[in-house]
Order: structure tokens, then C-alpha cells, then sequence
């Protein structure tokens, strides 16, 4: 049993650990729109998708292998995403048809 | 331990770890798509009440409508596109053209609760305006079509609505041979095609807008133009109501999918995006430009008047997971739910009646 605690423990640490890692590349919602349509990044590096708008958003991408739903993300949250595969991930809020932006993940 | 023993507990120990930090908001550590971070949260500052100069500066009247580039406007589409939209050729029993549902006399709708389609039978949802489409980003109830173009042909070819396949009215309209000279004249060298036909009646309708309304002359300038009860209605919808974070602008409208606490089983744009829980049950919001002309509302055309609409964003409607954060009970008082519905009649403009064309024969 104090194995068992023990792994769990340094499992928990770490992925928080990686959280808490350097600065990421943020995108700000505001005004129902994203602060930049295209970014670029290398497989393995996180976004921080902050909500500085006055009302909710819910950032999703459906593209193949960088799936990601954050749900309603109210004023003032803000999440980090990791994207682990390269290629072209279409960044969406499903609320608001116009907000779309490309995270271009490269090798 | 013994070796197997020693893999049980660690497979026991990820399991723990996962369900833990379930609990403290991973949303989603899968083995296919991104990592998703735990959400961090800080208060928003809290905005200073804009002064109502500054609210009025949002809602300001384009100058111009936009047409794509890739149907830029000509006269000659429009008015082809016109003929067009009024010809209940376009349905298989030459009984139903857009007007029919979409028509100038109710608002650009057609008054009902829902549509009503081939053989009479009615639709699922209600009819939507087509007033101020040029500014859409997007189409229909659930958001499946992207542009007018796209949107104009699916009625024409819907089963339940005009049932009449897209070849088969190539055929019907090039026998009318009045049709050709504007075909020509609108697509030259192409002539009648699905694509041109659908241009055409998307330039029609870019040009159905809202003229000048009350509320339009009062953020010009004209302090007379609307009530004290209306400008107070007004500062509430932006305020305390909140209705401006979704009928935002001039139009009234960011097009946004919400779900707003309507007791229905349609699940509306939730047909899309299965794995989102706030798409479930969520529609496209509409702008209000006319509002007061286009009862009954609501996708299901549910609520017949715009008291009962305000009542119901006062209640808060059904209270699921799938609802807006937005949508809550608001504790409005009788003279500010009064105030909000006479500041919705001021958005009705003069819009002249529209001359139904002559069609060709």
C-alpha cells in the first residue's frame, strides 16, 4: 500500500510540475475574438487559451490527433493546452462562428 | 512483491492518480488528442457601468452592405434573383417559393410557430428572417450552412420543403425561356447553372435590410426620438438583463449557439458537436432588427409575445448543464421587464412594401 501512495503521488507532482512550466504562448478571447488567427509551435509545447472577454467561451479543435474540448470558460480562466502531434490543429469557439485560429504544431 | 504484483500496483497507482486529479479538474488526460491543464481562475476586474454614450457607440447602422467577393452584387443578379425567390416554380408542386416562408408581409417569416412544407406538413422549427442575412456568419437554427449560397439551394431540395431535386428544376427553368436572357445577362457565358442560381438569390436577399428604426434615429442623436421608458429598457438590456452578451450590435446579434433554457427536445446545434455539452439543446441567437413584427419566437416559435420572452429570460428557463452560463434568473422588477419590451419596439423600421415582380413565362 505505501508503494501504491507513493506512485501516485510522484504521478500527480509531475504532470502538475509540467503545468507549472515556462511561460507558454497565450491567446486572449476578447471581444468575441482571438488576439492572433495563426500561432506556430513544436510538438510536445502548451497554449494558454485565456478568457479576457465579458462572457463565456468554449474552445474546442476537432482536428485529428490534437482534439481538445476546455467547456464553458468563463471571464478571467484561463487553461493550458499541449499538443502533442504535428500538422494544422483548426481552433474553434463552438459558441461564437467567428472566432477560428490555427495552431500550427511543427517536428 | 512479486513482478506481477509489483505491474498491479502500478497500474492501480495511474488509476488512482487519474481519478484524483479528475476530481481537481483535469478535463481530459486521453491517450489520442491534447492535453488539456487544469482551469486557472482570477476574478475579471470589475468593469466600471460604461456611460450610455458608450453603449450607444456599439449599436451604430452600417453605411454599406458586404457582399463576398465571390458574389460581388450586380444589378441584374438582384433583380433575377428577386423573380427567383417569389417563383413557386422552384418547389416540385409550383405551389411554394421562398416568399412563402420567408415572406416580406410577416417580417421576412411567415408568422407561424413552425414552417409549413411539402403536402402541407409542418416543419420542425420556425421559419427564420431573412432581414439582415448579408451580415450572418453562419446559417440556419444549428448552424449547418455556412453561406447564403449554400443555404439557398437546401430548402429547393429538402424533401419536406420544396422537394424538388436541383436537376429536375434545371430543367423546369431552362424551359422558360424568359429565364435565359437573365441568366445570360447576370452570369455571362455561364447562364443557368445550380451555382448561379444560388447566387442570384443570395444578391436578392443581401439586399433585404432594416431601414432607419426609432432606435436608430436616437443613436443618431435625437434625444426625442425614442421614450425615457425605452432608453431605460435599453440600459437594462445592456445591464442588468444582460441580453447585449448574445444580440450584440447593431443587428443584435454575434450569431452565437446558445442554449437557453427552452423546455425542447431538439437538440439543435448539439447535432454537430455531439461531445460539447454546452451545444446540446443550443441555437443560433437571432438579431432583433423587426422583432416586433416577427412573432411567435423562439426556434419552436414557443413564445408568442415578447412580454412572455422577457418573462422567460426572467425565470431563467429549464436549469440543465447544457444551459448558458448567461441564462439565470434575472429578479427583474414589473417596470424594467415593461421598460425592456417597449425599448424592443423601437427596433421596428418603415420598411417599404416589397413590389412582388412579374415572373417569367
Amino acid at each position: 500500500m505505501r508503494k501504491l501512495t507513493s506512485l501516485t503521488v510522484v504521478v500527480l507532482v509531475g504532470l502538475s510540475a509540467g503545468a507549472l512550466a515556462a511561460a507558454n504562448l497565450t491567446i486572449t478571447q476578447k471581444g468575441r475574438l482571438f488576439s492572433s488567427e495563426n500561432i506556430t509551435i513544436k510538438k510536445g509545447e502548451s497554449v494558454t487559451f485565456a478568457n479576457d472577454d465579458t462572457v463565456p467561451h468554449n474552445i474546442v479543435s476537432t482536428s485529428k490527433g490534437n482534439e481538445f474540448n476546455l467547456g464553458s470558460q468563463p471571464p478571467g480562466a484561463a487553461t493550458d493546452v499541449t499538443f502533442k502531434e504535428s500538422g494544422d490543429a483548426q481552433v474553434i469557439c463552438a459558441i461564437h462562428p467567428r472566432m477560428k485560429m490555427t495552431v500550427k504544431i511543427t517536428d | 512483491m512479486s513482478r506481477s504484483g509489483f505491474i498491479r500496483s502500478v497500474w492501480s497507482g495511474l488509476v488512482v492518480a487519474a481519478a484524483t486529479l479528475g476530481l481537481i479538474g483535469f478535463a481530459n488526460v486521453s491517450f489520442g488528442g491534447a492535453i488539456v491543464g487544469e482551469m486557472r481562475r482570477t476574478e475579471p476586474a470589475p468593469k466600471a457601468a460604461a456611460a450610455i454614450d458608450a453603449m450607444k457607440a456599439e449599436y451604430r447602422r452600417p453605411a454599406l452592405i458586404p457582399f463576398p467577393k465571390e458574389n460581388p452584387y450586380t444589378p441584374e443578379k438582384a433583380s433575377l434573383g428577386k423573380k427567383l425567390y417569389f417563383d413557386t416554380r422552384l418547389s416540385v408542386t409550383s405551389a411554394q417559393s421562398c416568399a412563402s416562408c420567408h415572406s416580406p408581409g410577416f417580417g421576412w417569416g411567415d408568422g407561424l410557430a413552425v414552417g409549413v412544407g411539402h403536402g402541407m406538413a409542418k416543419l420542425g422549427r420556425r421559419s427564420p428572417t431573412i432581414v439582415n442575412a448579408a451580415w450572418g456568419a453562419i446559417f440556419m437554427w444549428d448552424g449547418r450552412l455556412a453561406n447564403l449560397e449554400e443555404q439557398a439551394l437546401g430548402p429547393i431540395q429538402a424533401p419536406g420543403e420544396m422537394n424538388m431535386p436541383i436537376e429536375q428544376l434545371m430543367e423546369r427553368l431552362g424551359s422558360i425561356a424568359e429565364y435565359k436572357p437573365l441568366f445570360e445577362a447576370s452570369f455571362p457565358g455561364v447562364g443557368l447553372k445550380p451555382d448561379t442560381l444560388a447566387q442570384a438569390i443570395a444578391t436578392y436577399e443581401r439586399t433585404v435590410v432594416s431601414e432607419q428604426a426609432p432606435f436608430d434615429v436616437w443613436i443618431e442623436g435625437n434625444e426625442q426620438a425614442i421614450s425615457e421608458e425605452a432608453k431605460r429598457g435599453f440600459v437594462l438590456f445592456n445591464t442588468k438583463a444582460q441580453c447585449s452578451s448574445c444580440h450584440e450590435g447593431w443587428n443584435f446579434t454575434n450569431d452565437g449557439f446558445q442554449d437557453i433554457g427552452l423546455a425542447s427536445a431538439d437538440v439543435g446545434r448539439g447535432e454537430f458537436m455531439p461531445g460539447v455539452v454546452k451545444m446540446k439543446h443550443a441555437f443560433k441567437t437571432p438579431g432583433l432588427r423587426e422583432i416586433a413584427r416577427r412573432s411567435p419566437f423562439m426556434h419552436d416559435g414557443s413564445i408568442a409575445t415578447l412580454e412572455q420572452v422577457v418573462e422567460h429570460y426572467d425565470h431563467g428557463g429549464v436549469d440543465r448543464p447544457s444551459r448558458s452560463d448567461l441564462v439565470k434568473p434575472l429578479g427583474l422588477t414589473p417596470q424594467e421587464k415593461s421598460d425592456l419590451v417597449v425599448f424592443l419596439k423601437t427596433l421596428t423600421s418603415h420598411l417599404d412594401p416589397t413590389t412582388v415582380p412579374v415572373l417569367p413565362r
